[in-house]
């Protein structure tokens, strides 16, 4: 059998329509190549590609649970292959998903407390000139494992981190609301870190980061 | 996004506050920064593996393949830097696996380079990827693929618009995708 113009477009239909498509047999690595390429395609279709508010509360909801289970367990000695990945069997890891993403848990889990640290073993790196820094308007920056703003403040700096405190999407800062919003579900958190928004449960501050200022540069400490 | 009124981070990483030591033996407290740090992992690994795969079913249902893996089977002490790669790695052979539904023959050199910086697989650079992936089709190819993928124009509207029969339409989408599929197999 050869890969043909109506097959493709049905797949192409698919993704363009979000729907799975079909998991039929490919006759040639093109027909693959193909499909790959459509659906890269189709990704780079302005506003694609954010996780659904459902989804991102039914992962996060399950993400403890599975850390918990692991954490029972005594400490495998290496990483498992990646073999033993393979031979998991997908329709048995799905099964899985679904008795393990129950709609009953559904984001009711608070995020831990603000203070939390994750980095361990840091150093300090330099992200931005001081003087490269305007007076009051967050500046976003990555360093390592960090991202997060930097906000100035005549002499002083202060680092927030730009991670959502709800589900962990990237935060952007809104020149003209002077708040930080999430693109996900719409939080909203003022320069300060403090919430903003109408949450049933309210949520953490966006912590602070370790930031310094050697030499002009300001340095923010992270793994 | 709002990439004209604000200043968006490019990917997904969270650190708060102090910094504590994260290798404690198995406490709650552990445990919570661990998951955490995978929690906020999950944006950026559902935008990497949408941009794999196109469609949101499979982006969902391979994202929490692609967690429920990684969890099991990491050790709980492990790092913030090898717990991010860690999940990348377990992304690729996730989508790998995925892949071969389609075609079983061995697929390994269509994966992509692990070494690569992070930052060059990740979403915003997608489009750059695109942009690069067009300039190398003809004119028309690369129209009807505007027209369909980036535009979201149906077949019919796409046959009005270059004044050809939609027949013809899924022709030179299907020459197109072929040939943007055989370029970007050459240059990943």
């Amino acid at each position: 059998m050869n890969d043909d113009p109506e097959t493709l477009d049905q797949y192409v239909e698919d993704l363009l329509q979000d729907r799975k498509p079909e998991r039929t047999p490919l006759p040639d690595e093109d027909a693959l190549r193909a499909r790959q390429t459509a659906a890269m395609l189709r990704a780079a279709k302005p506003g694609a590609g954010l996780p659904s508010k459902e989804f991102l509360e039914r992962i996060q909801a399950s993400i403890p649970q599975w850390v918990g289970e692991q954490s029972a367990r005594p400490q495998p000695v290496a990483r498992p292959s990646r073999r033993s990945l393979l031979l998991t069997g997908a329709a048995g890891l799905a099964a899985g998903i679904a008795a393990t993403i129950g709609v009953d848990r559904l984001a009711k889990q608070t995020p831990p407390a603000a203070s939390q640290a994750l980095v361990t073993n840091g150093t300090w790196k330099p992200v931005k000139a001081l003087a490269d820094l305007p007076e009051g308007t967050p500046i976003a920056f990555r360093a390592g494992a960090i991202e997060g703003f930097l906000i100035r403040s005549g002499q002083d700096v202060k680092g927030l981190s730009a991670v959502c405190t709800h589900m962990g999407c990237i935060l952007n800062y809104s020149k003209f609301r002077s708040q930080f919003e999430c693109p996900c579900h719409g939080a909203t958190f003022q320069t300060d870190g403090q919430p903003t928004d109408q949450y049933e449960t309210p949520l953490p501050r966006l912590p602070s980061l370790n930031v310094r200022i050697e030499r002009g540069q300001v340095e923010v400490y992270t793994a | 996004m709002r990439e004209d009124e604000s200043t968006a981070a490019a990917t997904t990483f969270a650190s708060p506050g102090k910094v504590v030591p994260l290798r404690q033996p198995d406490t709650t407290k552990d445990q919570d920064h661990l998951t955490w740090a995978y929690q906020t992992h999950v944006t950026a690994i559902y935008q990497y593996i949408y941009s794999r795969v196109g469609n949101r079913p499979d982006a969902e249902d391979l994202t929490a393949q692609v967690f429920m893996k990684a969890i099991n089977g990491m050790r709980s002490d492990v790092s913030v830097p090898e717990l991010r790669s860690w999940l990348y790695r377990v992304a690729q052979t996730t989508l790998a696996d995925h892949w071969r539904h389609y075609y079983a023959e061995d697929i390994a050199e269509l994966e992509e380079d692990v070494s690569k910086p992070l930052a060059a697989r990740e979403n915003p650079e997608a489009i750059q990827r695109v942009d690069a992936l067009m300039a190398t089709l003809p004119e028309s190819y690369r129209r009807v693929l505007e027209l369909r993928f980036l535009k979201g124009y149906s077949v019919r509207e796409t046959a009005q618009e270059l004044s050809l029969t939609e027949t013809n339409v899924k022709v030179l989408q299907f020459r197109a995708l072929n040939r943007a599929g055989r370029e970007r197999g050459r240059t990943p």
